[in-house]
């Protein structure tokens, strides 16, 4: 017997199912080989598509640890809140603090701070402070030791005259941009408005978030995300060209198509998978500079960025997952051969038939869901799951809508021929890269009309004046004798204006009223004669003067009059532990009519001058200024601060606003903000590596073209038109969609569209992205020209 | 020393790739309507003369005379507006840009010297159908052979009416029916229009279209009009 009559064993006609894993988990490893170990061009692809994909999971990492980050900074801040809705002050002991609130604004940014005074030898101390400040001393975050340090905190120094001796430690502070200080008394009583502290930790609970707040919430994440994930799935695809050529050379030693798919698909899960580890790795890495970047006002410290366990294991299953489907999904649409790669034509052009339906039943399920009203509480879910249909749905129009386009495109000069004709070839690269944007504008467009039709309900007219006022100022603490020499300083301050400002106080008819009994009252308002001209219109007036002050209600007038007895005496002030102060109203005092304040308000009832008052001191009197500035001075606002912190550090000082927002609402808002900014930046960044890649696929060609004298600026503008066309079209199915959205979303609150024109920022950001990208282009296919790419040698 | 009467002469080039040397003292002429051949081994320096030549790279030193105009003293624009205008080029693979039809893979090099679309294209077509590719004006690139597509390089190159032809291994990729096709075609046409040839090549057979060679070795060409 020899070796020819030796029998071989006859091949199985169906391989079993164990034996099609083995092959299956061969081809994968095959794959998984390629992409590790390919050679440069194998490693360059692995590479693009594990930062592609690494950039898009640090990104869906941040925003899985956004639940754990506000939850730490809720905690923090509670636990230095002393505020209950009781209002009863507990009893003074060796552990009470005295505790004013001296917060103030600097510059736009809100400083936090408080005079504090202990009451006994042990007082209690609020998170992350050490030391009780003494007297003249302060504790202050790191953030504002900085900002005191630099040149920029120079006015605010003026504001804070105490010497720093600690810095509040982390657990005191909700984020490291924090600005808290707080500093010590020996002067401080509850007189002047301070509170008794005996704990800490005491905050009340934090208002759930209203029905439509969660509506807006749900979109900004799907907004957000969906561009994320779109872009994953576009980095997966980066370098796809050339392992397709690679591929066809493995069918040329007997690969079949099945495995190709399956090498491809080992490909892709290794980048995928390095992308995983490099997301963690970049995610890692932006977590410690968190508390160091400051993006729109948001910074984190690096312990409060945890990724969610469940939205982790989710992004760590399903990033791979992506990149397995989609590859096989890209590869139906090529045929690798022995010989080379065929793309497979598009006789039939792309189906709209299975498109349109995914965008229409995202609104059939929004329109299912039903209006969401104000008490009932709402389900995010089927919220989500609609708008994510419509979003993805319009990136899947995009592609039919390209085409369809493209294809229609003929004749214009040699740059729109190039760029026309490039798209006519192979638009699915051109829409993948543009249907992030597409999204990301569709989506914003949905959210910006959602902003405009609720703002009502979240941004209140204040009513006031502010080109007659910008500032209001209270204090308890300044008496009637000081109110002219505040008003005085306030008036003397650098950009100041005019100054109004008088001290007002109750005024009561003295004697014993019953139960049932209302005791009559009214207000007495002390201040110079000028000051009072602006509330009354009064005629001659000298210090020492008094007057009663009638409103346009005559009914109102009458009351007035039972408590401001020509002659008569008059109980003001406090009453409440003390004996009553009682006053007499002169009999001369002229009776005058009232007139309208900057605040529209009426100041009836008595008025007097600082001498009218003699020496008496009146408890419980208020000091109210409204100021007026020269808004072109440079920090007249920080002036103005300053001069009220030096008349009293506890006087309160707001600025007016004609619009006062919903702080939730704005932190919603501001939120959205900062995802659209880096997810811009994302998406820019995915365009411009396609753009690249394309490019260098076409280094040689290039070269070719420079070679019979093609002009830069042709192949420039070809390369710009090769971006805004598809550009344009993705903005247009983005107004669209956004628009249906948006009016969709408008129905679901009860609310009507208040603005049909808010896309035209989201297109004037859609054409800075063209730009942006063709700009940056330029300068590599400057480099692509050259003749370089023309050596076969 | 360049001899009288020619159209593109080059005298003692040099260039250098970081510290290897690619030309080194290389010289060289054609006449109109001449089609010379430059051999020579791999990486002996043929296609950057070639493209030191077509002002498509200038040379570390030497000068380069095109018509009696310093073609290397040329700024880029200059030198781009020439090759538009005067010099056609065919590459070893063709080169078209995959994603215009043939017909306008044709016209294009009209097209970048500011003719109107429809006489660039009707200009086009008279070649095709001189390069007997005119059935394929439709088709891209990637639809067509080697051999046509090659056809359709050369139809390119003649279109715009030039005075020089570079032609860089244009039969490398092709079987050598295919190519002997493409070198008798081009010859033709070129001798036709008197358009001078500078044909890249190391293969004796295809020289054999050529009315004079020229060998480069080690970066030096023996071009023996020139030496005379």
């Amino acid at each position: 017997m020899n070796l020819l009559d030796e029998k071989r064993p006859a091949p199985p006609s169906h391989p079993s199912p164990s034996a099609r894993t083995t092959t299956a988990l061969r081809d994968l490893g095959l794959g998984i080989r390629f992409a590790a170990a390919g050679g440069r061009e194998g490693w360059t692809r692995t590479l693009l598509t594990a930062i592609g994909v690494g950039l898009g999971v640090t990104l869906l990492l941040l925003a899985s640890s956004i639940p754990h980050m506000l939850d730490a900074r809720s905690a923090r801040s509670a636990a230095r809140s002393v505020s209950d809705t009781s209002g009863i002050q507990p009893p003074a002991s060796g552990t009470t603090v005295l505790r004013l609130d001296t917060s103030s604004d600097y510059r736009g940014q809100e400083i936090d701070g408080y005079l504090m005074r202990a009451e006994g030898a042990n007082p209690v101390l609020p998170p992350g402070v050490g030391r009780f400040p003494a007297p003249g001393e302060m504790v202050v975050s790191p953030a504002l030791r900085e900002l005191l340090d630099s040149p920029d905190g120079e006015l605010l120094r003026e504001r804070l005259p105490y010497e720093i001796t600690g810095t509040i430690d982390d657990a005191g502070l909700r984020a490291p941009n924090d600005l808290l200080y707080y500093a010590g008394s020996d002067t401080l009583t509850r007189d002047q408005g301070a509170r008794r502290v005996s704990d800490y930790g005491r905050a009340g609970k934090s208002e759930p978030l209203q029905p439509v707040l969660v509506v807006l919430l749900v979109m900004v994440c799907v907004v957000l995300l969906i561009p994320v994930g779109i872009f994953i799935a576009t980095a997966v695809r980066f370098g796809g060209d050339r392992r397709d050529r690679r591929l066809a050379a493995l069918r040329l030693v007997g690969v079949d198509i099945r495995s190709t798919r399956r090498i491809a698909a080992g490909e892709a899960l290794f980048g995928s998978l390095l992308g995983l580890l490099a997301g963690a790795g970049f995610f890692l890495i932006a977590r410690q500079f968190a508390d160091l970047v400051e993006i729109r006002g948001i910074m984190a410290f690096p312990g409060d960025l945890v990724p969610a366990p469940w939205l982790a294991a989710l992004v760590v299953v399903a990033v791979p997952l992506t990149a397995v489907l989609v590859t096989l999904g890209a590869m139906r649409s090529v045929v690798i051969e022995p010989l080379g790669v065929v793309r497979r034509g598009r006789e039939r052009g792309r189906r709209l038939w299975w498109r349109l339906p995914v965008p229409l039943l995202g609104l059939g399920v929004l329109g299912l869901t039903g209006r969401v009203t104000e008490t009932e509480p709402v389900e995010p879910y089927p919220i989500a799951l609609g708008a994510v249909l419509v979003l993805v749905g319009l990136a899947l129009l995009l592609p039919w809508l390209v085409e369809a386009c493209v294809n229609r495109l003929r004749g214009g000069p040699v740059p729109w021929q190039l760029a026309t004709r490039r798209l006519q070839l192979d638009s699915g690269a051109a829409s993948r890269a543009v249907s992030g944007v597409t999204v990301a504008v569709a989506g914003a467009i949905a959210l910006q009309m959602l902003f405009a039709a609720t703002s009502a309900d979240f941004e209140r007219a204040t009513g006031l004046d502010t080109s007659k006022a910008q500032f209001e100022a209270s204090s308890v603490n300044i008496t009637g004798e000081n109110a002219a020499a505040a008003v005085a300083k306030l008036r003397a301050t650098s950009g100041v204006e005019a100054v109004t400002g008088s001290v007002t106080v109750d005024a009561s008819r003295p004697g014993d009223y019953g139960s049932d009994d209302v005791r009559p009252s009214t207000t007495l308002t002390i201040g110079t004669c000028d000051t009072l001209r602006e509330l009354a219109r009064i005629g001659a007036c000298a210090d020492g003067d008094t007057f009663v002050a009638h409103p346009t209600d005559q009914e109102s007038a009458k009351w007035v009059d039972k408590t401001a007895r020509k002659g008569g005496s008059v109980q003001v002030g406090e009453t409440s532990g003390t004996a009553p102060l009682l006053w007499t109203l002169p009999a001369d005092s002229p009776t005058v009519q009232v007139r309208p304040d900057e605040l529209g308000g009426e100041h009836e009832g008595i008025m007097a001058t600082p001498g009218a008052m003699g020496t008496v001191t009146v408890r419980g009197a208020t000091f109210q200024a409204l100021i007026r500035v020269d808004e072109t001075v440079p920090d007249v606002a920080e002036y103005v601060r300053n001069t009220a912190a030096r008349l009293d550090p506890g006087m309160e000082l707001f600025a007016w606003e004609e619009i006062e927002q919903d702080r939730q609402y704005a932190d919603i808002r501001t939120g959205l903000m900062v995802g659209a900014t880096l997810v811009l930046l994302v998406i820019a960044a995915s365009m411009l590596v396609s753009q690249l890649e394309q490019l260098r696929e076409r280094r040689r060609l290039l070269s070719a073209l420079a070679a019979f004298g093609t002009r830069r600026a042709t192949l420039g503008w070809s390369v710009l038109w090769q971006t805004a066309v598809p550009v344009t079209l993705g903005l247009t199915v983005a107004v669209a969609g956004g628009l249906g959205l948006g009016w969709t979303l408008t129905w679901m609150i009860s609310k009507s569209v208040a603005d049909w024109w808010v896309f035209w920022p989201m297109l004037g950001a859609g054409g800075t992205l063209i730009m942006l990208v063709t700009l940056v282009s330029l300068p590599p296919l400057w480099r692509l020209m050259r003749q370089d790419g023309l050596r076969t040698e | 020393m360049i001899p009288e009467a020619s159209l593109l002469a080059a005298h003692d080039l040099r260039k250098t790739y970081g510290s290897t040397p690619a030309l080194d003292g290389a010289s060289f002429s054609v006449h109109p309507g001449e089609v010379v051949a430059v051999m020579g081994p791999s990486g002996s320096g043929k296609s950057t003369l070639l493209h030191c030549l077509a002002g498509i790279i200038t040379p570390d030193s030497g000068t380069i005379t095109y018509a009696g105009r310093e073609l290397s003293a040329m700024p880029d624009a200059e030198r781009s507006a020439l090759r538009r205008s005067d010099f056609g080029f065919v590459f070893q693979f063709g080169q078209l840009v995959p994603e215009l039809t043939c017909l306008e893979n044709v016209a294009l090099p009209l097209r970048l010297d500011g003719v109107k679309r429809k006489a660039a294209e009707r200009t086009a077509r008279e070649w095709m159908e001189r390069l007997e590719v005119d059935g394929l004006g439709a088709q891209r690139p990637g639809e067509v052979s080697g051999g046509q597509g090659q056809r359709v390089a050369v139809a390119r190159a003649l279109a715009g009416s030039p005075k020089v032809i570079f032609a860089d291994e244009p039969t490398g990729a092709l079987d050598s029916l295919n190519g002997e096709r493409v070198m008798e075609l081009l010859t033709q046409a070129a001798r036709t229009t008197n358009a001078a040839v500078v044909l890249v090549t190391h293969e004796a057979r295809v020289a054999a279209y050529s009315d004079r060679d020229v060998t480069v070795r080690d970066g030096r060409a023996r071009d023996l009009e020139h030496s005379a």
